[in-house]
Formats: structure tokens, sequence, C-alpha cells
């Protein structure tokens, strides 16, 4: 139980419509879950009969002092156990074949859904929570199905079965004891209501720990900068305390009702041996019926008081389904086309925005009504106050999200006609928020053609100017670069992520400030490198940086969500409008020589 | 991976951990195991009176004594009952305790495990401590009551059979060896196994995490079927894995419970045949019947609980590893408070290297006078983070020292100085809580006005003020529901609030606009005012702020001076400064 169950647990709802739609999911499993069914069927059966040959043994043998029907009833009990450890471990090992091939396909079916979800998905929820879907709610799955499955049939079945061997072997004494079933079933729903109040209770809460305890481990560096370790401890103190508190709820419930269907039990065992115990020696129920009647007393309850224990694990799996299927319900909010489009080849690259409107809340627009060309093989700086949107248009051309106005068009085609295939083999993204995956540079580089060889990664390197760095790491290509690149400094990561941009080999690409960490020099160098690579290819370039405005073939200044200014770069140097001011503080800020308090540039 | 036993010096001292947190818990404990005796005993005297019932009033034909005799049965148990409700409770408090208690533990001393600890351990790894690990563990209190019961059930029970019947008795008996040392068996059979899909579980949540950490990228590439396809293997190895772990479990379980039915067999056998040869009476043998009924729960609970004992100690150990590494940089017993001074910073011949790595700093040699700003200039990994993170004690230097104030940084308490340093990192981490609580996460007592200066200052206030709730507004995970600038800038504010006295902004305006950047350069005029600040940063503007300027290079100082000085002179200093000559930056 890795990451237990996570986030809000509301009450599952239809919980019949979940199992059905979970049934349909194994349509196919059917034939190994029968093998499992009668293999169950049969061990039980199996079980039930020992207290019959018993009786014979007692009633037959015993009693009547006949030594070949004792030998003979002990040699069929036998014979009944081999049975029933054949078909036990067959069940055992059906019911787990069954669940697992389901639970794997389930993963890998959910898992499939999740990447296909949107960005827009990803921002509103937590990484914890996805993890727990495909974690601890696949094995709440496992765990009922490993250990409830089949305890829910055989209990059932042995109820069933012991039900029917009271009545054979005595009817009014059977009768007597099915009197304390309302008893029993009255326990069992005031239990239910507890239990499941307290449980919902326990998985909220466990959520809660494990958020409070992810980000404790994430954020674990900037606490200690800033020394908050015992308010932390406090803040997480006081989460597992709750979660303690709820298991104890859960606890008090438990220890209540478990006594209580003992107690029960007992009850039971007293009215038999009364009555029963009269009738014996009243000459009308026999010696044997009795002991069988009291051996069967003590199954009758243990698949009750079985029943209750799998409860909570079967509302825990009812639990995992429904967050499962609600996962699965979720439309992704950027789909591909009915009938997608490739892109017709050679691609050129040609990217229009036409009246593109978007906001992350649809009611918030943070691109407004935007109007751009970029011509194919052109390279285009996008410059702009923080918060101006230039992230956002960058994400909606690659389509990260899809405008709720207007269209993004690449070579003529909206991209949401276009296939994912072929948009994202010719069209790259270097995200502003660097990621790399706990692997090798290899890995990482080569992520977007893992087919690429050793010579073609080490050319990517040499063109990016980065080859020798690779070389005087302890293990060149082979470096772990860990968990989000954290063995590498901050220009390292940008560095390895513009790699892996240009090993993409693309005919569109967008820079979201893929340099801003890096020193003058080696951006220089990368500027330089983007020239090879990037000959005859589109570039958007996003970047606080007037050389990078400078080396455009256009720059596109954006305010609020909108294009306020675009021409190249002596045009609105020329314009005196925004960017004749943005250079003006650029100039101030970027001149070498001015010493920072100067104007323009000049010794 | 290595297979553990319970031999193994650090099982060994995961049992210690074990019986440690019991004994804090004793009282719940001794509760939960003098009502798991009580219950034992009841739970032998049931069939013993039973027994009695069936001798003494029905084949000895006493109807008077049905009533009373039926009565003590009810009485017992009722006792039996209240044996069950104290001994579940109790066990539980203890188990929870124990789980919540480490926890606890283990998230204090994560927090005060250093930087290198954390460069070098997965997210992933320490979730499954406090979490899976301890699931694992507190199994164990959960069980050990009525396993203490049941071991005491076995003397008394066979004592009784033994009473009963010798022979039969022996027989019965049987089962009880039998049953242990299947349990143990059993336990070395399916042990590694068992880990081995415990291990794949913990990598599914490894995969997934980096699956979704890492998704614009593997959108941005359109490798989403290849993310796919590594949970596809992982699935595939639970899938094995598990495939192989029931194959041997299915082999033994059902075993477990057929001894005690085997044992049944015989009791009919032997007994039926003693009963007829008259060396046993009825009442004996139903008594033996009920008795081997009585033990087949017990015997398999503890069957189960030596199985899973291992596992167990296994997991604690893994816990105790965690809990024993100690910090590597923690208070020296003499460590003070901050001396007196304006906060001058001095680096003497720092060295300075990561474990796994070639040395990054080798002879680093620097004053800071106090009040003064310095600008720290280096190429894309010549260490300039790695020196700032000196000061803080972050890392503790290989060779040489880092002076605050005249005095060696180790000398001062940890809280002390990181009080009174503050840093913002190159990548602004925020925590998924309110704009307010992110920028006074290091000074929680802030009021409102403060909270709002700060963020003026660090030009945020304006698009804080703009967001759907202001200060309250929540931000995603890690902030990603910002712009870059804007999370820089909460970044930037929550240092202020701090109040320094040697403030680090590591490459803290990169993803800043410049006209932005300018404001907040004119704000940080007044916030350095005072205090001694350290700034790394790529852009002249930034360094403009700074009255000196260090040139960073093959893990020395290749130059300080101001930068006028350094670019006339320092032709190192132009080449990472990107300049060749002015008047060339204008060229295409
Ligand atoms: N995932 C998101 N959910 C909600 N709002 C967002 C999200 N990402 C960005 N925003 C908001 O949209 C606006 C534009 O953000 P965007 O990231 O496009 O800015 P930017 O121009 O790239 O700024 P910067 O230069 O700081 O990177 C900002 O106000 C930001 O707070
Ligand atoms: N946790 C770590 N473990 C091992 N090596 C590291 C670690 N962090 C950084 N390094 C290495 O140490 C060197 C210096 O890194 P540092 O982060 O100090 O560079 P930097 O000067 O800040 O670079 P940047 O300008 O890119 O931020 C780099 O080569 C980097 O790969
Ligand atoms: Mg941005
Ligand atoms: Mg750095």
């Amino acid at each position: 139980m890795m990451y237990a169950r996570y986030g809000a647990d509301d009450r599952v709802e239809r919980p019949l419509r979940l199992i059905r739609r979970a049934v349909a999911l194994g349509r196919d499993l059917r034939w190994p879950a029968t093998g499992a069914l009668v293999a169950a069927v049969v061990a039980t059966v199996a079980r039930l009969a020992g207290p019959l040959v018993v009786r014979t043994g007692v009633d037959e043998g015993i009693r009547v002092a006949d030594p070949g029907v004792v030998t003979r009833a002990s040699i069929l009990y036998l014979a009944l156990l081999v049975v029933q450890y054949g078909t036990s471990r067959a069940a055992m090992y059906a019911v787990t074949l069954v669940g697992e091939r389901y639970l794997r396909r389930l993963r890998v079916v959910v898992y499939r859904h999740l990447m296909g979800l949107d960005l827009g998905f990803f921002g509103r929820t937590k990484s914890g929570v996805l993890v727990s879907r495909m974690t601890s709610d696949m094995e709440a799955l496992t765990t009922f199905a490993d250990e409830g499955a089949i305890s829910v049939l055989t209990s059932v079945l042995t109820v069933l079965g012991v039900g029917v061997g009271l009545f054979v072997t005595d009817p009014g004494l059977a009768w007597l004891v099915m009197a304390l079933l309302p008893l029993l079933v009255a326990a069992s729903l005031v239990f239910r209501r507890y239990a499941d109040r307290a449980y919902r209770q326990v998985r909220e809460q466990i959520g809660l720990v494990l958020g409070a305890l992810q980000e404790g481990i994430s954020g674990v560096r900037v606490v200690q900068a800033y020394t908050q370790e015992p308010g932390q401890q406090e803040r997480f103190g006081r989460v597992n305390e709750r979660y303690y508190e709820a298991n104890l709820q859960a606890a008090r419930a438990i220890s209540t009702y478990f006594p209580a269907v003992d107690l029960l039990r007992t009850v039971g065992t007293a009215i038999v041996l009364f009555v029963g115990g009269g009738r014996v020696l009243d000459g009308t129920l026999t010696f044997g019926s009795l002991i069988a009647f009291l051996l069967y007393l003590n199954w009758f309850f243990e698949p009750i008081v079985q029943l209750s224990n799998v409860y909570n694990l079967a509302q825990g799996a009812l639990a995992a389904l429904s967050k499962l299927f609600g996962l699965l319900d979720r439309t992704p909010a950027v789909v591909e086309a009915a009938d997608p489009r490739p892109l017709p080849e050679p691609v050129r690259g040609e990217l229009v925005f036409d009246g593109v409107t978007f906001g992350y809340d649809p009611d918030v627009p943070v691109v407004r009504g935007l109007d751009l060309r970029v011509a194919p093989g052109s390279r285009v700086a996008v410059v702009g106050e923080t918060g101006a949107g230039k992230s956002t248009l960058a994400k909606l051309a690659v389509r990260f999200y899809d405008p709720q106005e207007g269209r993004v068009l690449l070579d003529g085609i909206d991209l949401r006609d276009i296939g994912f295939v072929s948009l994202r083999r010719h069209v790259a993204l270097v995200p502003q928020e660097g990621f790399l995956f706990d692997g090798s540079l290899r890995y990482n580089i080569a992520y977007a053609r893992p087919e690429m060889s050793d010579e073609e990664v080490w050319e990517v390197c040499r063109t990016l100017g980065i080859d020798d760095w690779v070389r005087s790491l302890p293990e060149r290509l082979d470096t772990d670069v860990r968990e989000r690149g954290g063995r590498l400094s901050s220009g390292e990561r940008q560095l390895v992520s513009l790699a892996r941009a240009l090993a993409a080999d693309p005919a569109l690409i967008v820079l979201d400030e893929a340099t801003s960490n890096l020193d003058p020099e080696s951006e220089a160098q990368v500027e330089r490198a983007l020239g090879v690579l990037l000959e005859g290819r589109t570039a958007i370039v996003i970047a606080h940086r007037l050389r990078t405005a400078e080396r455009a073939d256009r720059v596109v200044v954006m305010d609020a969500g909108r294009v306020v200014e675009d021409g190249t770069f002596a045009e609105l140097v020329a314009a005196g409008g925004a960017f004749t001011h943005l250079r003006s503080v650029w100039e101030q800020a970027e001149s070498v020589w001015g010493d920072g308090g100067g104007g323009s540039s000049g010794r | 991976m290595t297979t553990r036993r319970l031999g193994d010096a650090s099982v060994r001292r995961g049992l210690r951990l074990i019986f440690r947190m019991l004994f804090r818990y004793r009282r719940e404990a001794v509760a939960s195991v003098l009502f798991a005796l009580g219950w034992m005993v009841m739970t032998v005297a049931g069939p013993f009176l039973q027994k009695v019932v069936i001798d003494r009033a029905i084949v000895g034909e006493r109807r008077d004594l049905l009533a009373p005799l039926v009565g003590a049965v009810l009485a017992v148990g009722a006792g039996r009952a209240l044996g069950i409700a104290g001994r579940r409770y109790f066990a539980f408090r203890v188990s929870y305790r124990a789980e919540t208690d480490l926890r606890n533990r283990i998230f204090e001393h994560i927090q005060r495990l250093t930087f290198s600890y954390h460069d070098r351990t997965a997210t992933g790894e320490l979730m499954a401590r406090a979490s899976s690990d301890l699931s694992q563990v507190r199994l164990i209190y959960a069980m050990l009551p009525i396993t203490v019961a049941n071991v005491v059930m076995f003397g008394v029970v066979g004592g009784l059979l033994v009473a009963l019947d010798p022979v039969l008795g022996a027989v019965a008996l049987a089962a009880i060896p039998a049953l242990l040392g299947l349990a143990v068996v059993y336990a070395r059979v399916v042990l590694e196994t068992s880990f081995e899909v415990q291990e794949r579980l913990a990598d599914m949540a490894t995969v997934v995490q980096e699956g979704v950490g890492g998704i614009r990228v593997t959108k941005a590439f359109g490798r989403e079927m290849a993310e796919v396809a590594r949970v596809e293997a992982v699935a595939d190895g639970i899938f094995a894995k598990t495939m192989q772990l029931i194959g041997k479990r299915a082999a033994y379980v059902p075993v477990f419970e057929l001894i005690p039915s085997a044992a049944a067999v015989a009791v009919l056998w032997i007994g039926g045949l003693r009963v007829i040869g008259g060396a046993m009476t009825l009442g004996d043998f139903v008594a033996f019947s009920q008795y081997m009924v009585i033990l087949v729960f017990p015997l398999r609970i503890t069957g189960f609980f030596f199985a899973e004992l291992p596992r167990a100690a296994a997991a604690a150990s893994r816990v105790v590893e965690l809990l024993r590494t100690a910090p590597d940089i923690v208070d020296a017993p003499d460590a003070g408070p901050m001396p007196p001074g304006n906060g001058e910073v001095r680096f003497c011949h720092v060295g300075f290297s990561y474990p796994d790595g070639p040395p990054v700093l080798e002879d680093v040699d620097l004053r800071i006078p106090a009040g003064s700003a310095v600008a720290v200039v280096g190429s894309t990994g010549s260490g300039k983070t790695t020196l700032a993170y000196l000061v803080p004690r972050f890392y503790d230097p290989s060779r040489g020292q880092v002076l605050i104030d005249g005095v060696d940084v180790r000398r001062i308490r940890l809280d002390d100085l990181r009080s009174a340093v503050a840093v913002v990192f190159e990548e602004p981490f925020l925590f998924s809580a309110t704009i307010r609580d992110n920028i006074a996460f290091g000074a929680p007592d802030a009021g409102d006005d403060q909270v709002r200066l700060a963020a003026r200052l660090a030009q945020a206030h304006d698009f804080i003020v703009e967001l759907p709730d202001g200060y309250d507004t929540v931000v995603g995970e890690r902030g990603l529901s910002l712009s870059g600038g804007q999370r820089q800038r909460i970044a930037l504010a929550r240092a202020m609030i701090r109040d320094p006295r040697v403030l680090i902004l590591d490459d803290a305006t990169s993803s800043v606009d410049a006209v932005t950047e300018a404001e907040i350069r004119d704000a940080l005029r007044t916030v350095m005012a005072g205090r001694t600040t350290i700034i790394i940063a790529h852009r002249v503007s930034t360094l403009a702020l700074a009255e000196k300027v260090v040139l960073i290079d093959e893990g020395r100082v290749l130059a300080t001076g101001t930068h006028r000085e350094l670019l006339a002179s320092v032709p190192r200093y132009r080449e990472v400064l990107a300049e060749v000559s002015p008047g060339e930056e204008v060229a295409p």
C-alpha cells in the first residue's frame, strides 16, 4: 500500500452499476473465473461434509460400538481433505490469475487513458492523487481479489451449506438458531453504518497524510533554508494525529461488533445445549445430531464474522473502482480528430494564430483575440512582461490546450485536424519548467527518438557544444541525472532539455525561456548551434533578453494576452512604441559597457 | 536485492525497534495481552463446560443440572466477548499509536537530513518508509497480543488434551509443531518473492510519479505511448511475480487449514476406537473435537504471525536504517549564536566536491565586506550555486572554512545561521498553499502588512491582487498555475520577509522580464542597504546591483573587481559575458 488512498473519497454511487461495468471489462476472463468458482464450491462442499461424516462415525460407529464404521468414516474424511486441498489450491491460484490478469489490464487501460488527458487536467490534479490511482487503488482491488473474493464466496456458500446442514440435522433446533439471525443482522447494520463513516474518514485522512509527506519531502530544501522544520513537523504531526483518531474510530466499531457477534454465537450454543440436551434426554434427538449441531454452529458464525471482515475490503475496492472509472470517464479536453490528417510532407512550418482567445479558466481569458503569422523557416522572438501570456501562446502552438475561440494553423491545417503522431513528430516545445527524467543522460536526450544511436546523441551534444562537458562526467552518457535532474546545475539541465528538443529534429520548435539560466557565453553558443540546427526550420523563441530579439527575423511584443507590436527589430525600434521602451531598458540592462548606469552602449 | 533473514544484524535492529516502541506503549500492550489471556481462558473453558454439560447432564441424565450448567456456558461466553473487545481495542491502540509515532519520527528525521542525503534519495523511497513499511510493522503490533495468548493457549489446551487422554492428546498436539514448522518453511519460501512483488509495486509508484511529473515533456514529444509501455512493463513484472508468489502460496496456505482437520480425523479415528474400547468417555471425545476446532483459528493466526514477522522486521530495519542515518550537518557541541556584526562573509581556501563527482570548488578565497553586495559570475556548472550553498551550511566544505563576521559557520547554531541567511533558490519551489502562506513561509507570524510589503518589494503585489482570490489564491502543485516570472517573484518576497543579515539571490530573476526586473532592482537597492548580498546572475543589469563582481572559474576565484575593471582587464570575464568587443552587440 504505497500511496494508500488519496484525496476525497465520496460515497460510492450505485455500486451495482459499478460492479457490472467492472465485470464487463473482464468478460474474456470468464472461463478461468468459472474454474475458480467451481473449485471453490467443491472445496467448500468438501469442508462442509466433514461434520456429517463425523456424525455418521459417532452415531453409527462409536455409539453402537462398530469400529469398522469409525475407520471407514475416518478414511472418507481423509479423502475429503485431499479433495479439499486440491480444490482450495486450484481455487486460490485461479482467483489470483483472474484478478491479476484483470488488474494488469486495468493498469494499462487507466494509464493509457491518463496519458491521453489534457494538460489542463494535469494542472488541476495533484500528482499524488494520480499516483494513488495507479497504486493504492489498484492494490485495494488486489487485496479484495486475493483475500476478499474467495472469502465472500466460501463464506456465503458455507452459511448456506451450514444452514442446510442445520435443517437436515434437526429442523426444530435449526429454527431456534435462526431466531438469532435478526439480531445478527441488526448488529451488522449498525456496524456497517459506523464502519462506513469511520473507514471513509480513514481513507480521507491517509490521503492528507501522504500529501503532506510528499510535499514535506519535495520541499525539504526550502523548509531547511527557512528553518521551518518545527512548523512543518507540527503541521505534519497534526495531520498524522487526525489519521490516528480516524483509525481509532474504526477500531472502536470493530472492537464492539466482533465481540457482539461472538456473544451471539455463545447464545446459540447455549440454546442448542439446553434445548437439544433436553431433547436428547427425552430421546427425540440423537446424540450424534447434537454434536454435529454444535460443530455446525461454529461454522455458521465464523463465515458471518468473515464477511464483516471482508466488508471493509469490499468497501475499499468499490471506492477504488468508482475513482478509477471516474478517471476513465474523464474525456480529454484535447482530443485527436475523428479523421486526423497527417501534415503534408515536407512540413514547411508555417504557424498561424487566427483570432485566438484562450483562458485556463474559460471565464478569465489569458490570450485575447490573438492574430499572428509565423512564416515558414523564420525565427520569431516573443517578448513581453511576465504573465503577459507568452508561455500560454507557446502551449497553444503545440496544442497543449485548444483555444476557446479562433484557430491555430500549421501549414494551413487547423492543429485540431492534425493527427497526434504527425503533430508531435514535427513540433517540439521546450517548456519553461524544464523536467528531466530520473535516468541516464542518453535516455533524456534521446527521449523523443529512443532509436537514436550513440553516435547521433554525441552529434547533438557536439553541435550544442556540450560534448566536452558530457565527456567530463564520470559516466558520460550513462550518468544518472537523478530525480528531476537534481544531479546537474540549473544551466546544465537547460542544456540537456535543449539537446532533447534538437534531437527530436522538428520542423517547428518553440523555446520557452529555454536558456534563461545559462551564462551569456553558453547562451551565445546555443544561439550559434540553433542557427545551424534550425536552418530552414521555424522557431518561436521566448526570452527576456535583448540578444534574442536582435537575432530574430521578427519580434512580437505581447501584453495582457494580446500582440501589441509586431515587426522586425529595426521596425519596432523605429516605431517608438512599447518595444522602444523595452529596448532602452534592455540596453541599460545588457549593455556590458554601460555599467548598468548609462544609457545606450558605448565606452 | 539481498535476502534478509531474521539473523541479519539490520533485521535484528528492526526487531529491536519494534520492541522499543512496544515498551513505550507497554500499558496498552499489557492491557491487550491481559484481555487476550482472559479471552483465551474463556475460550478454553467453553468446550470444557460443554463437556461437563454433555457428560454430567445429558449422558448422566441429570436434567436439573442442565439449566445451571448452560448458564455457566453463557457467563463464560460473555467473558469471552469482553476479552475479545479489550484485546482488539488495545491492540489497535498500540499498533496505530506506534505507527503514528514512527511516522512522526520519520518525518522529523527527513526534515533534518541534509541536502546531500536528499540528493541521492528518491522521494518515492522515503514515501515507502513512511507508508508501506510502517503498515507492515503495524501488523505485528496488532497481532502480538493474540499471538501471545495463542501460544499460552497451545500449552493449556495441550495440557488439557493430554490430561483428558494422553494418547489422543499426543496425536492432536502433533498438529501444533507441524503447523509452526510449516509456518517457518512457508515464510522462507515466499519471503523473497513477496519482497520482489513489493518492489515491483514500489516501481509502479515511481514510474507513474515520473510519468505524471514529466507529462509536459512527454506530451511535447508525443511520447505518451512510450510512457504507457513503461507502465506496461512494470505491470507485466507485477503480474509475473505475483503469479510466482501465488504458485507458492497456493501450495502452502491450504495446508494451514488442513493440518487441524487432519488432527480432527485422527481424533475421530483413534478417539472413536478408544471410546468403543472403553478407554475414553463420549464427553471426552466431544470435548476433544471441540478443542480441535478451537485450535484451528489460533493455529492459523500464529502461523501467519510467524510468516509475517520476518517481513515486518525487514520493513522495520529499513525504517531503522533511515532513522540511524545521521544528518551530516548538525550543530557543533560548542556552537553559539550568530556573532555580532553586519554580515561579513569570508571564504578561506574553500574546496568542495559532491560525493560522486570531481571537485567543484578547488580553492576559493574571497571576502565579502559587511553590508556590501557582490555578484558572482561564472559559466554554467562552474559552482556558483554550490558556493552559495556553503554559507547557510546546506553543505560543508571539504576543505577550508566559511566565516560570517569572523566566525566559522560550523560554530554557529544552524537555526540562528539560517535565520540570518536567506536564500532565493534558482528554481522557485512553491507549496500548494495560498500565496500568503507561501510568502509568509519563513515568517509564519508575519502580519498582512508585512506580507504585502514583501510582495511589493518583489514587484509581486500588482499581479497578486489581480488573481481571482488575491493573496488567498491557492497555487497548484509546485506553483505551476503561475507564470515563471510570477513564481520567482513570490520566492523573492518569501526571502524579503525574513529580513536577513545575508541575502543570497541565486539567479532569482532569470524568468523576469527586463522592465519588471528593473523595478525589482530599484526595490532591491533599498532592501540591500545594510545587508550583505550575494547575487548570482548572468545579466549585466543584475550585476549593476553589486559593488564588486567575482568571477568563478574552474573552482577558483579568477578575478574580483568592479564590473568595468574586469571587463577591461580579464579576457575570461568578457568571454563569460559573451562580449567580444563593444559595438558588435547590435549586429545581428
Ligand atoms: N496552468 C495555469 N492555470 C491557471 N492560470 C495560469 C496557468 N498558467 C499560467 N496562468 C496564468 O496565465 C497568465 C499568463 O501566464 P503565462 O505563463 O502565459 O505568462 P508568461 O508571459 O509566460 O510569463 P513569464 O514571463 O513570467 O513566464 C498568468 O497570469 C498566469 O498566472
Ligand atoms: N547534487 C549534486 N551532486 C553531484 N553533482 C552536482 C550536484 N549539484 C551540482 N553538481 C555539479 O556540480 C557542478 C557545479 O554545480 P552548480 O549548481 O554549483 O553550478 P552553477 O555554477 O550554479 O551553474 P548554473 O549557472 O548552471 O546554475 C556542476 O557540474 C554540477 O553538475
Ligand atoms: Mg512563461
Ligand atoms: Mg546555479
